[in-house]
């Protein structure tokens, strides 16, 4: 089976047309809670940013604020990859052959990896070193805003 | 109500509005933007209506909260209001058409009153000040309606594009 034909058979699936063709206002549902989920772990990510740079919060333990706020940028994740895995099914050959819908994977895979190889483990100090808690937080937040700029590209490529 | 929208004609059809709309590039810049903005400067409220409502962050005092986070809610709304207004410049007559966008708009002034009302009037109030380890209800109170009504906004401004516009 080729590439072209998984993705028009997962577009004339049961579960793609139950998405689709039902009503357009699923894929607007979809789409608030791809823009919520977002909107969580992109801001639980800023908030603990700014504890590791000591602008924010400096009395507290980093760990202390760290751990509740991770919470939230997985609870977002989940949000976006459930919602979004969900749209891509409804129309798999849209989006598979946008440009910006690659770059956007390329980047997401790349702000995954960070964010479990570097940034939670700067979180998860007591003291990271100051030029290591900066690196982890541009790199960080760098990976995700592109991900979301991108993601905002594909309706317009 | 015509008036405003010869207005809103006038101003989507100027020289800055028209290089903004036919723009391959600007305008999912400028959207980008805005979404990143919004994460930052709504996300922020998000996060501190959750302390309000005793849900998130408990053993930081509510005051503390506030005043170190307002720079960056300050900060991510700059951004939200200039991209937003550049995207209004470039749709203006389809905006006031768009039953979302205005619904949006609504909610979003609900949302400013209640933070107005929040930060000068309860959160002057000793308690706040003070952070006495148990706060009157009108806090939380606030908080749940600073949540929806940000919800509503961000909910009304993604469907502008799937909501029919006025007949």
């Amino acid at each position: 089976m080729t590439t072209f034909e998984f993705l028009s058979w997962l577009q004339d699936s049961a579960l793609a047309h139950a998405i689709s063709k039902t009503d357009h206002l699923v894929g607007a549902g979809l789409q608030i809670v791809h823009v919520m989920g977002l909107v969580a772990l992109l801001a639980s990510l800023v908030l603990i940013s700014l504890h590791l740079l000591g602008l924010a919060f400096k009395h507290q333990p980093i760990t202390d604020i760290a751990r509740e706020a991770t919470r939230l940028v997985w609870l977002g994740l989940a949000l976006t990859a459930l919602s979004g895995t969900l749209m891509f099914i409804a129309t798999p050959k849209l989006y598979f052959y946008n440009p910006a819908f690659r770059l956007k994977m390329i980047l997401f895979f790349i702000a995954v990896l960070v964010q479990l190889a570097l940034f939670r483990k700067t979180a998860a100090q007591t003291a990271p070193t100051p030029t290591f808690a900066r690196a982890s937080v541009g790199i960080s937040l760098a990976a995700w805003f592109s991900v979301a700029m991108a993601g905002r590209m594909i309706g317009f490529i | 109500m015509s008036t405003l929208y010869v207005l809103a004609e006038q101003i989507e059809a100027s020289a800055i509005g028209v290089a903004i709309a036919e723009s391959r590039y600007a305008y999912p810049i400028i959207e980008g933007i805005h979404l990143i903005g919004l994460s930052i400067s709504v996300g922020l409220i998000f996060l501190t209506d959750l302390r309000l409502m005793d849900l998130f962050m408990r053993r930081v005092p509510v005051i503390d909260v506030l005043r170190h986070l307002r720079p960056y809610v300050i900060g991510g709304f700059i951004a939200v209001f200039i991209s937003g207004g550049l995207l209004f410049w470039s749709a203006a007559a389809r905006m006031l058409d768009s039953p979302a966008f205005v619904a949006k708009m609504i909610f979003m002034a609900l949302a400013g009153v209640n933070a107005l009302y929040f930060e000068l009037v309860i959160a002057q109030r000793a308690p706040v000040q003070d952070s006495h380890p148990v706060l009157p209800s009108s806090v939380a109170y606030a908080g749940v309606a600073s949540f929806g009504l940000w919800t509503l906004v961000v909910v009304c401004g993604r469907l502008i594009p799937y909501l029919p516009s006025w007949g």
